[in-house]
């Protein structure tokens, strides 16, 4: 239970707090920076009067940021209370909120966990003694069990600091899942009692599916920390921090038995609900060295994933039918997920800076680390008794029976080549940069860096029971369905068949160097010139070196008092050796002694055009302009144009991905009881990417060959298009305070395609009307949200805050087409029904004291 | 009350009633600057106020060697004590003396009398006393001041060199010139750490990327619209080894900070979630279910063409209420089979079926 895990770990927490002495949120490593929430963010959080007297009294108005941003007004002085020497500040915000209309809805409780009832808004209390610097400080907020923080701090300024937390992180993932199964949140999903394992008619399944209600899934991140960081002298720091993070819940899956669209009422493919149950251990820390000519830093990341479970069983519901006529499929209805293994990663780095002439610094920085796992394997198959096709009718496997299989040939480690995974990356950095400034107009940077990960240890899909390398396909439901099918090389038995039988290590090594300028034309106006190249060096993929050399033009103009302008142009060049379409050939049975190239020859692994994006040619160009005007004292308008065009030039694989778009902000603060805000920003985004479907598997890859002819070419586009838009509006009338806040979010995809003719097709029929170009529905995600909100000051301590949060979803999505009347297709399980739209009001009423 | 915090409050009590008569509003509003200029208190760097004080503890170390900026524009000024900033800053004054600064400065300087307080970020104050229009002979760190910006971020890296801030030069946004006080404004607590210019992390950074802060909004993101979490879990703003300004040697490590499930290694990978797992994910938000840069299945289709049925192009005649409906385009597509699709732990999970 989240709550109480929260109150169990809050009491060693702050008995640490006590015992030990404080850390604040470093930028430079680690997460868990800041904490919020939905209430602090979305409706005002707790009430905070700005200083009527403004910032200054010599100078009227705002004062603007070097980049031309009004600084905000600051808040009045708190009022302190001296106790022994420490003066006090504690407010507390208590209250109750309200949801109602589709309050369950998944994207409502995205990322939130509103619970009708009381809330803690906001607790927060500061200490500090100015005797010595000394400071404590709590900070909480409690909105429901599965969404809170905790955080507090003690230190002295400039001497040392302690942080601890807590905190409850809620993710909906599913507002609508109808399972079939109980167990839902274990690791063993067994069907509900009117379905028969394996046994079971789609109707039969449809029928269950229909009589079960649906059900919210949540995962739910509980995280603890505790750091410290402390001058041991001025010049050395030493900081630490550790964090234990654990999930729980559950979430939409899969589960793979065979193809349905292939075999019709035949096979199953299952979208079951499996678990997240695990923990997280984090470990940061370091020291320091800061000094007149040089700067170190010595490092060591720690972090250990822990997984509850070590695999995830479900039972499917079909039975399975031989295509072979006149056989049986043996009974199989067993499924199983190795689930994320337990890891650890450790990482050693340093850095040394040192300064030099001309303003100028050279650093290095190196690293180490290894990520690496051990976990004990499951079974390639979990049945019992036989799987396969069944050809005499005797149910037991033998030379003449030979596509029943006995499971425990298959079923136990033993029929593994090792029982557990012992496998390890490690990987170097090496970093080395300077900067020099030969004049105050001219700016100099250059740098060179290494990074490599060496994969240790492979896998062998060996059997060796059997004899047999390779795995067990789709939990040996191909095997059923198909006879011979089994997933497996045999030199005696199979020895034709293509398979996987070895893991693939992705070791890897990059080299970048880039040189840069920066030319001071005036004392506001900067130029500069990057160059940057960058070669990496992948192992079994399609290229063994990618190289991407780019060139950037960037140009800020700060001169004029009312703008500041940043614009900037980049172009870059991706290309490589030579394109291999298969270079995954040792990990496949082809590669082994005894291998028999089958009678047509080795089917061709893909197309010949196929590039695949992340390794393909590319030319990019990519602008970015971004000014800030002020066209009055009190206004600021921000805004900004960008665009980013890549051609990928590839036949087959994605063509072309571009972005563009555009924002205006306005803001204006004409006094410190004032404040109002505009905003507008459209983007889009359009993706071209080419296919070609086969007609015979042959061992010709060639586009326009008889494996993947011309005709079978195919095309689809996608255009995604976002506006989004607000305003707020936040004003004093004496004790009363007026909050209004309006948001617009408006997405659209279209997803279109074209084709040469039906042969492209997955379903012939589909090209025979004529039409050689289609769409999908359009997607649409909208939201619509408005807040008002009232504070009134009761007295100096006590202030009241009213507020109502509408929101309106609206969301479409062709994936979920058909899913809400119907969630069983033939042998095909959709346990989510996909996201849905809400209508959604937030009401609260919050007593803000200042004790 | 001690005998030290008598005399403590017996001097502030003093200063205060001093200070109220020279920050009556009304008076201001009938003086110049320059009129404020001569009615300056001298100086006291004597130490004579701290040596009053009982010593209990020395200067904290992080503000022991905290000393008067240099200001080149202003060569020829002395530093004329906190208390002669007042005499003319006392509004800015009640904001600064919430701050961690603050806080830290006043009880460095109680402790060693040679540490100044407003003089340790804006220099030398005479001359700016003497000219208080004078541009440039005080350090100043906003848009009107005439303090080069090399100079305002040197005078923050006097104190806060290295660590975060080790690759600030030559970073993006040293780069495009911004100063420290483009995000920081360490004259009042605005935010809750960090002396940041606005109330949050996030509200800073959407200062000049509202852009990005507007892909927070789509359907799925990251949760920093719900405050959950912030710019700087990923980026460290202040530079780093890494673009985009990330916190980690490369995108994938960035991610595994909170989904180390996916950092394996598995017994069999997928390529190019092991190379980025920016291939198919867009990092801040998307209108595709988990943050994907496009549909599936048209996100693996980009990739996948082998033989057999990756490459078969589906129609709407395939969705559920279609003709004939298929798996492969169905709900979460090709991953209702190849669930495991960041990596597999399963001896018969090279397709990531299980």
């Amino acid at each position: 239970m989240p709550s109480q895990s929260f109150a169990r770990a809050a009491l060693p927490l702050a008995v640490l707090m006590v015992l030990s002495a404080g850390s604040r949120a470093d930028s430079g490593s680690g997460v868990d920076m800041e904490f919020g929430n939905a209430l602090l963010t979305r409706t005002g959080g707790a009430n905070e009067t700005p200083d009527a007297r403004g910032m200054s009294w010599l100078r009227p108005g705002q004062r603007r940021s070097p980049g031309g941003h009004l600084y905000s007004c600051p808040l009045e002085p708190p009022t302190l209370q001296e106790i022994s020497g420490w003066d006090v500040d504690a407010r507390v915000q208590l209250g109750w909120i309200g949801t109602y209309g589709d309050d369950d809805n998944a994207l409502w409780n995205r990322y939130v966990r509103w619970d009708s009832g009381l809330v803690l808004g906001l607790l927060e209390l500061a200490l500090r003694r100015p005797a010595d610097g000394s400071y404590a400080s709590v900070r909480a907020s409690h909105l429901s069990s599965d969404d809170a923080f905790f955080e507090a701090a003690f230190g002295r300024a400039g001497s040392y600091a302690v942080q601890a937390f807590l905190r409850e992180l809620p993710n909906a993932t599913s507002d609508s899942a109808i399972s079939i199964w109980n167990g839902v949140g274990s690791n063993e999903l067994t069907l509900l009692p009117s379905l028969a394992p394996g046994a079971s008619s789609s109707g039969q399944v449809a029928a269950t599916a229909a009589g079960v209600a649906p059900q919210r899934l949540q995962v739910v991140r509980s995280k603890t920390g505790l750091g410290f960081d402390a001058y041991l002298t001025p010049r050395w720091t030493a900081y630490a921090k550790l964090s234990n993070e654990q999930r729980s819940g559950a979430r939409p899956f899969g589960g793979a038995f065979f193809y349905n669209f292939l075999f019709p009422e035949n096979a199953g493919a299952l979208e079951t609900l499996r678990p997240v149950e695990d923990s997280t251990l984090n470990f940061n820390g370091g020291l320091r060295f800061i000094g007149a000519r040089w700067r170190m830093d010595f490092a060591y990341d720690g972090s250990f994933y822990r997984d509850a479970y070590r695999r995830f069983r479900f039972e499917s519901p079909f039975a399975l039918t031989p295509t072979r006529p006149g056989a049986t499929s043996a009974t199989i209805y067993q499924g199983q997920f190795a689930l994320e293994p337990d890891n650890d990663y450790h990482n050693v780095r340093s850095s040394f800076t040192r300064r030099l002439p001309w303003n100028g610094e050279l650093s290095v920085s190196a690293a180490a680390g290894r990520m690496s796992q051990d976990d004990g394997l499951i079974a390639p198959i979990d049945c019992s008794g036989t799987f396969g096709v069944d050809i005499d009718g005797s149910g037991v496997p033998s030379t003449t029976n030979r596509f029943l299989h006995n499971c425990s040939d298959w079923n136990t480690t033993a029929s593994l080549s090792r029982d557990s995974a012992d496998l390890r990356i490690d990987t170097y950095s090496l970093d080395s940069r300077v900067t020099l400034q030969p004049s105050s107009r001219l700016n100099l940077r250059g740098g060179v860096r290494f990074n490599r990960e060496d994969y240790r240890n492979t896998y062998l899909a060996y059997n060796p029971l059997t004899g047999d390398y390779g795995y067990i396909t789709e939990n040996g439901a191909q095997a059923s369905i198909q006879a011979g099918a089994l997933g497996t090389w045999n030199p005696l038995t199979s020895p034709s068949v293509i398979t996987r039988v070895r893991s693939l290590p992705l070791d890897r090594e990059t080299h970048a160097a880039d040189i840069g300028a920066d030319w001071r034309l005036a004392e506001r106006r900067t130029l500069g010139l990057s160059l940057t190249t960058q070669r990496n060096e992948p192992t079994h993929r399609e290229r063994r070196r990618v190289v991407e050399d780019s060139a950037k033009l960037s140009f800020v103009d700060r001169s004029l008092d009312w703008l500041t302008l940043r614009a900037s142009y980049t172009r870059l060049d991706q290309h490589g050796d030579r394109y291999v379409s298969n270079p995954y050939g040792s990990a496949y049975s082809t590669s082994l002694p005894g291998f028999v190239a089958p009678g047509g020859g080795v089917p061709a692994f893909t197309v010949d055009a196929m590039r695949k994006y992340d390794l393909a040619d590319r030319r990019e160009h990519k602008l970015d302009l971004m000014a800030t005007v002020a066209p009055a004292d009190d206004m600021t308008l921000s805004a900004g144009l960008r665009g980013d065009w890549n051609d990928y030039g590839a036949l087959i694989g994605r063509q072309a991905y571009d972005r563009t778009g555009f924002h205006l902000q306005w803001e204006w603060q004409p006094s410190p009881l004032t404040h109002a805000s505009v905003h507008y920003g459209a983007d889009r985004a359009r993706l071209r990417m080419a296919n070609v479907a086969d007609v015979v598997f042959g061992p010709d890859g060639s586009l326009g060959g008889p494996d993947y002819p011309l005709n079978a070419r195919w095309w689809a586009y996608d255009k995604q298009r976002n506006r989004t838009a607000g305003a707020t509006l936040d004003h004093r009338f004496g004790p009363v305070r007026v909050d209004a806040g309006w948001n617009l979010v408006d997405a659209r995809g279209l997803t279109s395609y074209r084709f040469d003719s039906p042969v492209a097709l997955a379903y012939f029929e589909d090209g025979l009307g004529g039409a050689r170009s289609g769409s999908f529905p359009l997607m649409r995600y909208r939201v619509d949200s408005l807040t008002l909100g009232l504070s009134f000051a009761l007295s100096p301590r006590f202030s009241l805050r009213v507020f109502d949060y509408y929101e309106r979803g609206r969301v479409d999505d062709w994936h979920y087409l058909g899913l809400d009347t119907n969630r069983v297709i033939d042998h095909r399980v959709y346990s989510d029904g996909g996201p849905r739209g809400y209508t959604t009001n937030l009401i609260g009423v919050l007593l803000d004291v200042r004790l | 009350m001690t005998r030290h915090t008598a005399t403590l409050a017996g001097t502030w009590g003093r200063r205060l009633a001093l200070l109220a008569l020279l920050a009556l509003p009304s008076v201001h509003a009938q003086q110049t600057r320059e009129d404020l200029a001569r009615q300056l208190p001298a100086s006291d760097l004597s130490g004579a106020q701290a040596q009053r004080s009982a010593r209990q503890f020395l200067a904290a170390p992080g503000f022991a060697l905290a000393r008067v900026a240099d200001n080149p524009l202003a060569a020829t000024a002395t530093p004329v004590g906190e208390k002669v900033c007042i005499a003319c800053h006392q509004l800015e004054s009640e904001h600064f003396t919430h701050t961690v600064h603050a806080l830290g400065l006043h009880a460095a300087a109680k402790a060693d009398p040679a540490i100044p307080v407003c003089e340790t970020c804006h220099g030398p104050g005479s001359a700016h006393a003497q000219d208080p229009a004078g541009k440039g002979l005080i350090l100043g760190f906003t848009r009107s001041s005439a303090t080069p910006l090399a100079q305002q971020t040197r005078t923050c890296l006097t104190c806060h060199e290295g660590g975060a801030r080790d690759h600030w030069a030559g970073s993006i946004h040293q780069r495009n010139d911004l100063s420290c006080s483009d995000c920081h404004n360490p004259m009042a607590t605005f935010s809750g750490e960090g002396l940041l210019a606005k109330r949050s992390i996030n509200d800073t950074c959407a200062q000049c990327h509202n852009d990005v802060r507007m892909e927070f909004g789509r359907r799925s993101h990251m949760p920093l619209a719900e405050g959950q979490m912030s710019c700087v879990d990923c980026h460290n703003p202040h530079g780093s080894l890494t673009a985009p300004l990330l916190k980690t040697a490369t995108v994938n490590e960035t991610c595994y900070q909170c989904h180390a499930e996916k950092r394996g290694p598995f017994l069999f990978e997928h390529a190019p979630v092991r190379q980025n797992c920016l291939t198919c994910h867009t990092p801040h938000g998307s209108n595709q279910h988990a943050l994907l840069v496009a549909p599936v299945p048209f996100l693996c289709q980009q990739c996948h063409s082998q033989l057999g049925h990756p490459n078969d192009l589906l129609t709407p005649q395939s969705l559920a209420n279609g003709a004939h409906p298929d798996e492969r385009l169905i709900g979460r597509a090709c991953l209702t089979c190849h669930a495991q699709i960041h990596g597999s732990n399963a001896p018969s999970g090279p397709k990531f079926h299980e």
